[in-house]
């Protein structure tokens, strides 16, 4: 216990405001895992989640797709759990699962009835410390990931335009690819590379465990003590994971020393003096992760290119950089979406889909991440209109709003509009977790979900046209034009 | 042996500190849940106040819960159903738009049900809120245009039920259950005809009345805000006395007895094993009969039915068992789709499940495993605050123990195997329940011994007993040559086939929409003689469809992606041939036979069934003048059948032709109604529908 700090969050006045402070705890543990708790005993459910600072931007340009991969691999089971019996178990008790991959981050979360906490953190934890990454798991999964490339992106039309536009507007860093990745690297890689990726990225020091709702905190304490303090530290975890999986002849090539000096019974306390050195010293050696930089760089110019697909109608999508999602200015940039393209009274859709009719279909939305955003431009035309009609739509709009402050009433409806998609978003203790969790990730200041709403609020109409101005370069963008293939 | 024996020992269990990870933990003891007590007070007006509060989130929902007890409406079936569509419709203040528009700029939600309004917001936009709650409620003006526009939406969702084979056995099952009942009260065309606007008015006014009704207030507010807003705005709101009358528990009787409806050309036969139950909310069986329902056939892979008659047999996807306790009626009922060949063992099989949970007794393993399920998802549930408002009002509306949410996990945990035998003995019934079957007639034989009297009853979509089919006084050859004198508006046959000679092609131009669909359908049609078909769909500017067909090939191209027709296709559309291809049904030896006399909205008409090759086709011609009012289309490919409804009216001269210039095609569960324009010998060729 001593070696954790508990750092309780200090009450922060939100008068005025709708939104209700979500108190939480949170502490590292000694292996370095970070975990916040957030007691909630309204209903009697727990949302155990654990995110993995790893994604898409993490994996090395010849082996792209690796982090949405391990998203589906991590289901096939561990030393304890039986292959494809992860969602059985939850399912069975009462619960429900899932998990996704984005450029950033892989997130993991089961929703359990209150009683099964210890459940929740087993399965979690099994997943942490000796998932299965064998052969036969990669190969079911490999085909169940092209299946699910194939329905959504290759198949859907104009899917590919994220991964179009950010291959040109991220060209020098790793977000000139999405998660989904390569179906050829996938194939190309060998079982040694996913093994790796599992030693590099699944570790303690880089998972951060949330948990919301009904629950005990002593008693979670106690478990995730149990379940996660127990897992290796620094490079042991893969000391340990070694000596699971790997012969006797090949471990004491690899770390010098047989198996047999370990103690299996108790492994980190193994008496023979030469393992607990081993113990001791790999313990103590942090494994090195590789980390992305962040990405201020600006576009040179206009970028423009033609894309052929299997679609009907043309259809212009347009991409500008923005700062990435711990920016000041996000938050003013995020509200002059909602003036282009929050819901049917929005601008965007007022002028181009009802009233001149250029497009079937019109939007504009923001693409946060954590090294740095898009703001991304789509439309599909409407039959006989040229895509360069719907182009210098999409500009007049960029200039009107560049040009003049937007008015009171709109500016009154969207802060309504944010408020109320804020306050819902932490409705559920899912919601919770998940939100807690990307605060302390990406924004260091789990306490953030508490103060998300004021910073929106000070956003001054002021604001929106300044973030206009500087971020909607209309000389410095990526233009695609989606045809149909011939 | 030793071999084996020898590696198990070599696998060494590696541990961690204190735990055993290779044990899946145990459930802790479930949880009691933390439901504060509910506020409870009146107005002067009668209206009942419930809060439950909940400061977890700034927001704050007002549930307004008439307790009339609902009437039978008999000739008016679905008056509350139009009740509940319209009551957001329009008041004396506000028209339709202004309602959505000022509920969305305050970031709110506002709904209504036939016996219900409800409203949501973050707590600080209560006062607006509550405002336009109150208009509707005081104001609700039923406009005609919209009644009108309402109408004509649910008559397109009729059509639908038509083809729904899960929709009709729930009709039947109604109307089985609880006959002069107003459970039993199911729309028809007719029924929805006959409702007016007035009966919408008067409707609203016996309904909604503050007298005896409840507002259940959740969220945000506290007993003193909530007593002030509800004085502003509820007590000046005044109304009759609500109706309260007893009300049935359904049907109970004895012996079974069957139901089929017929549906032409189906390959699946949906099944419904269903009886009334004798039991009202809040029963103290309630618990453990839900128990015994869910281990029968609730949710899950692992139920009886499931592992029966899917895992075990083969016959079904699903399986399931539905229990439903109200206050007004209650009844359970065990159903899935079957196989045509199979839907008397599967019968069979669910009568024989509830007979086997009535007289053995259930293993504790599987009875564990459905308590923990329940445990699960009605722990879920509770995160939505609506959950929550439904338990206050269910306790203080039916008189339950004001800890009956609260202890509902102890109560699941103290459901024992003997009171799940004693459950199923008491309320299921394999000797006295009705079996639905909707289904294709082929099957019908097959049925008659499960009823106990041995007599099929043959019901409607609606569950109407059917009219006679009668045997028709004409042969299909007769029927067809009637038909193509009267559409081709010639003496004899003679004189028709040197007027379709001299017709090169016709195209069609139909603007086809749908209620809730945004904008219009255009359908282009071409016929090329001898025979060339094109086909071309779209909406805003967008190609959604096209299709061709040359004489000799074709291909459909569905947003981009053209795939060509198959051999099988190709010999379908080869024998279609003609502009009316009925004309050349014998020549190519299409198979035809007449089914006799059944009625399409009141006009008795000749049924005609053709067997196209890879379709089923039935031809509705009306026994005065011949004309075709109906086709259903059933198409079966890779093991599923799509089903196609066309409805033909106003029949119009169109150079020589008489053609119908109204259709409605329903099919997919969508529903489109439009007019059509022709033009004969045109320029139009079968090329603008091929993929360039």
């Amino acid at each position: 216990m001593k070696n954790i700090a508990i750092v309780f969050i200090s009450m922060l006045s939100l008068q005025g405001f709708g939104q209700r402070k979500i108190d939480f705890i949170e502490y590292d543990l000694p292996n370095g895992i970070h975990v916040i708790l957030h007691e909630d005993k309204t209903t009697p459910i727990v949302a155990v989640s654990v995110l993995y600072h790893v994604g898409s931007k993490n994996e090395t340009p010849d082996r792209t797709g690796f982090a949405h991969f391990f998203e589906h691999l991590l289901f096939e089971g561990s030393t304890n759990i039986g292959r494809g019996e992860y969602s059985e178990i939850v399912e069975r008790n009462g619960g429900a699962l899932n998990a996704n991959t984005s450029q950033d981050r892989t997130y993991y979360y089961e929703i359990l009835p209150s009683n099964q906490l210890e459940l929740g953190l087993w399965l979690e934890s099994e997943r942490m410390l000796h998932a299965k990454v064998d052969i036969t798991g990669i190969e079911t999964q490999r085909s169940v990931v092209k299946e699910e490339k194939r329905q959504r992106i290759d198949n859907r039309p104009y899917a590919s335009f994220t991964s179009e536009i950010f291959k040109r507007m991220f060209s020098n860093h790793p977000y000139n690819w999405v998660p989904i990745g390569s179906m050829e690297h996938l194939d190309a890689a060998q079982e040694s590379d996913y093994v790796n990726f599992y030693r590099t990225f699944y570790v303690p020091q880089n998972a951060t465990i949330s948990i919301a709702g009904d629950i005990n905190v002593l008693q979670a304490k106690n478990w995730i003590n149990q379940y996660f303090g127990s897992i290796p530290s620094g490079q042991a975890i893969n000391l340990y994971r070694d000596y699971e999986n790997l012969e006797d002849s090949l471990f004491e090539k690899t770390y010098g020393i047989s198996k047999s000096k370990f103690y299996s019974e108790d492994f980190m306390n193994s008496s023979d003096p030469a393992a607990k050195k081993i113990i001791g010293n790999l313990s103590k050696k942090p494994i090195a992760i590789p980390r992305t930089e962040k990405d201020f760089s600006q576009l040179s110019g206009l970028i423009t290119d033609t894309i052929y697909d299997n679609i009907q109608s043309p259809g212009i999508f347009m991409g500008f950089k923005f700062p990435d999602q711990n920016h000041p200015d996000s938050y003013a940039l995020d509200m002059m979406n909602e003036v282009l393209s929050g819901g049917s009274s929005s601008r965007i859709n007022k002028s181009l889909v009802e009233k001149m009719e250029l497009a079937t279909f019109a939007y504009a939305f923001n693409y946060g991440l954590e090294d740095a955003g898009a703001g991304l431009f789509a439309a599909i035309a409407s039959q006989d209109v040229e895509l360069s009609d719907i182009q210098i739509a999409f500009d007049e709009q960029i200039k009107q709003i560049q040009a003049e402050l937007i008015s009171d009433e709109e500016f009154q409806k969207i802060r309504n509009q944010y408020e109320n998609n804020l306050v819902s978003s932490n409705s559920s203790v899912a919601g919770v977790a998940e939100n807690l969790a990307d605060n302390y990730v990406y924004f260091g200041n789990t306490d953030r979900v508490n103060i998300l709403l004021d910073n929106y609020l000070k956003v001054t109409k002021e604001d929106i046209q300044r973030v206009a101005q500087k971020y909607l370069t209309l000389d410095k963008r990526v233009v695609l034009y989606y045809l149909p293939k011939q | 042996m030793k071999n084996i024996l020898l590696i198990l020992f070599l696998v060494p269990l590696v541990l961690l500190g204190q735990i055993d990870r290779s044990k899946k933990p145990e459930a802790q003891t479930a949880a009691t849940i933390n439901i504060k007590d509910s506020e409870v007070f009146t107005l002067s007006n009668g209206l009942t106040v419930i809060l439950s509060e909940n400061h977890k989130l700034p927001r704050v929902s007002f549930d307004l819960v008439m307790s009339g007890t609902p009437q039978v409406e008999g000739e008016k079936a679905g008056l509350s159903d139009m009740v509940s569509s319209l009551l957001l419709n329009g008041t004396t203040n506000r028209s339709k738009d202004q309602i959505d528009s000022e509920i969305d700029f305050i970031g709110a939600s506002l709904d209504a049900s036939e016996n219900s309004i409800s409203m949501s917001c973050l707590t600080k936009h209560m006062d607006k809120g509550l405002d336009i709650m109150l208009d509707v409620l005081k104001n609700v003006n039923f406009p005609e245009s919209e009644f009108e526009r309402v109408k004509k939406l649910m008559a397109s969702q009729l059509i639908n039920t038509k083809s729904d084979p899960d929709g009709m056995a729930s009709n039947v099952e109604f109307k089985v259950n609880f006959p002069n009942h107003p459970l039993g009260d199911i729309m028809t065309e007719t029924s929805l005809n006959a409702i007016t606007r007035q009966d919408l008015v008067d409707y609203y006014n016996s309904i909604f009345t503050p007298n005896k009704a409840y507002l259940v207030i959740v969220g945000d507010i506290n007993i003193e805000k909530a007593s002030e807003v509800t004085q502003k705005y509820f007590e000046n709101w005044s109304g009759n006395s609500a109706i309260k009358t007893a009300i049935g528990k359904g049907a109970f009787h004895s012996g079974n007895q069957v139901y089929f409806v017929k549906k032409q050309g189906a390959v699946q036969s949906a099944i419904r094993i269903t009886f009334p139950i004798d039991m009202r909310t809040g029963d103290t069986n309630q618990v453990a009969l839900t128990v015994m329902n869910n281990l029968l056939g609730g949710r899950g892979f692992g139920t009886r039915l499931m592992q029966n008659l899917r895992e075990d047999k083969a016959y079904t996807y699903g399986c399931y068992s539905n229990l439903n306790i109200t206050e007004n009626g209650s009844w359970a009922s065990l159903y899935g789709n079957f196989r045509n060949e199979v839907t008397d063992s599967a019968i069979n099989e669910i009568l024989y499940e509830i007979q086997r949970i009535s007289e053995n007794p259930v293993s504790a393993e599987e009875l564990d495993l459905t308590k923990s399920t329940m445990n699960g998802s009605f722990s879920r549930s509770l995160e939505n605050p609506q959950t929550i408002a439904r338990f206050a009002l269910n306790i203080i509306r039916y008189n339950l123990d004001k800890e009956y949410y609260k202890n509902y996990l102890k109560k699941l945990e103290r459901v024992s195997v003997a009171n799940i035998q004693e459950m199923a003995n008491k309320y299921f019934t394999f000797q006295n329940a009705n079996i639905i079957v909707v289904g294709s007639e082929d099957i019908l034989d097959n049925l008659k011994k499960f009823d106990s009297d041995g007599n099929v009853t043959i019901l409607d979509a609606f569950g109407s007993p059917l009219e006679e089919i009668l045997p028709a006084d004409i042969s299909a050859e007769d029927l067809i040559n009637n038909y193509i004198l009267k559409v081709t508006n010639s003496a004899n046959l003679k004189e028709a086939s040197k007027k379709i000679k001299k017709i090169k092609s016709v195209s069609q131009k139909a603007i086809m929409t749908n209620e809730q669909f945004p904008f219009p359908i255009n359908m282009t049609e071409l016929w090329v003689s001898p025979n060339k078909l094109g086909r071309k769909v779209e909406a805003q500017g967008m190609v959604f469809e096209k299709f061709y067909f040359d004489g000799k090939g074709g291909a459909i191209n569905v947003q981009g992606k053209s795939i060509n027709l198959t051999e099988d296709e190709i010999s379908t559309y080869a024998k279609n041939e003609g502009l009316f291809p009925e004309a050349n049904y014998q020549k190519n030896g299409m198979m035809t036979e007449i089914l006799g006399i059944e009625k399409v909205n009141n006009i008795p008409c000749y049924v005609l069934k053709t067997n196209t090759g890879n379709s089923e086709k039935f031809d509705y011609f009306g026994v005065e003048g011949f004309l075709k009012i109906k086709t259903i289309e059933i198409e079966s490919k890779d093991g599923e059948t799509v089903e196609s409804i066309t409805s033909y009216s106003d029949y119009k001269e169109v150079e020589g032709l008489f053609l119908p210039h109204s259709k409605i095609i329903s099919a997919g569960g969508m529903t489109f109604s439009g007019t059509s324009t022709f033009s004969l010998n045109g320029k139009e060729k079968i090329e603008e529908f091929m993929t360039k």
